[in-house]
């Protein structure tokens, strides 16, 4: 005999493949009354299975990822995976841009007294 | 980003020959790996996005699943005792490994990028009821406050629709162990839910939807 939890788990188990084989259109038994697991769950599985999304990448991040993959694959089997992503450059750029615009600013500003008090 | 639905085959059961074929030539040929990528890389997206609630993270650590496993594959071992091929597992493992490292690289847990896609999707469901529409966020906000293993095994169960063997061997457990898991998260999220389920789940609706 198995213990509740175990038997509850393989009800649950085989009500989940029943729901998402319908959803493949694969032959499947039909759960019986007494096969079923508890209302309560039977509810949250339908509810799980049928309210998840599911999500895409887009369309750029798949390309370019699958560019760096042949990239890396034509170096051969050994090369280390090096990341790179354009994001990343451009959020850098735009910190580096912003430092040297704030650089500026400081460099201006300092000398703007000096010069002033030479008048 | 957001497509709801099953719309590009990852729902179907992985096909034990093809998939040993199309692991075995990347094997041998690295180019020959793109095919792997293009078939699992919107379930590692899943995973990744699930788990970090952010679409950049997410992409990143998507990159970072595939480039590893590539750089990798030679170390993969297929399991001549699986009924599926154990190449899927091999890539989520990989892509648990990889998040723990940016757990602990990165504290901070976005959510508002995450949730608002969910809302979406959640009334993007024109099928729907509201009446269940309201419950599939209540139940995605459930399933987020659930302990990690708990909260992967649902998601990789109805997300990645992965069987609990698979799961099983992607956290480390075996497969009773997995069905008891996934079983235990249910009740917590039925609990979650609160009373009125009963009512809701009648013998009528279950046929009604199991028949699709």
């Amino acid at each position: 005999m198995l213990p509740e939890a175990e038997y509850g788990a393989i009800q649950s188990d085989s009500y989940i493949d029943a729901l998402l084989k319908a959803h493949a259109r694969l032959p499947v038994p039909l759960p019986t009354a007494s096969s079923a697991p508890q209302p309560g769950v039977r509810h949250v599985i339908r509810l799980l299975e049928r309210g998840l999304p599911r999500f895409h990448p887009s369309f750029l991040f798949e390309e370019r990822l699958a560019e760096q993959l042949r990239a890396m694959a034509a170096q051969g089997p050994t090369a280390a995976p090096v990341l790179v992503i354009d994001r990343r450059l451009l959020f850098g750029g735009a910190i580096a841009s912003g430092f040297s615009i704030a650089g500026a600013a400081m460099v201006a500003w300092r000398r703007r007294p000096q010069q002033a008090s030479r008048d | 980003m957001l497509r709801r639905g099953r719309d590009r085959g990852e729902s179907v059961p992985v096909d034990v020959d093809v998939e040993r074929s199309a692991v075995e030539a990347a094997r041998r040929d690295p180019r020959a790996f793109e095919a792997l990528y293009r078939k699992y890389v919107a379930q590692v997206y899943n995973f990744a996005l699930y788990e970090l609630r952010d679409q950049h993270a997410a992409e990143d650590l998507t990159a970072q699943v595939f480039m590893r496993a590539l750089a990798g594959l030679a170390r993969f071992r297929e399991q001549a005792d699986a009924p599926h091929s154990s190449f899927r597992p091999w890539l989520f493992q990989i892509a648990r490994h990889a998040l723990a490292n940016e757990r602990r690289r990165v504290r901070r847990h976005p959510e508002a990028a995450l949730d608002l896609a969910l809302e979406l999707a959640a009334s993007d469901d024109v099928a729907a009821t509201a009446t269940e529409r309201v419950e599939a966020r209540r139940a995605l906000r459930a399933i987020s406050s659930l302990p990690a293993d708990r909260r992967r095994a649902l998601v990789l169960r109805f997300v990645n629709e992965m069987s609990t063997r698979e799961i099983g061997a992607v956290l480390g457990r075996s497969e009773g162990a997995t069905r008891v898991l996934i079983h235990r998260s249910l009740q917590a999220v039925a609990r979650q839910l609160g009373g009125g389920t009963e009512q809701r789940s009648s013998p009528q609706g279950a046929r009604g939807r199991s028949a699709h």
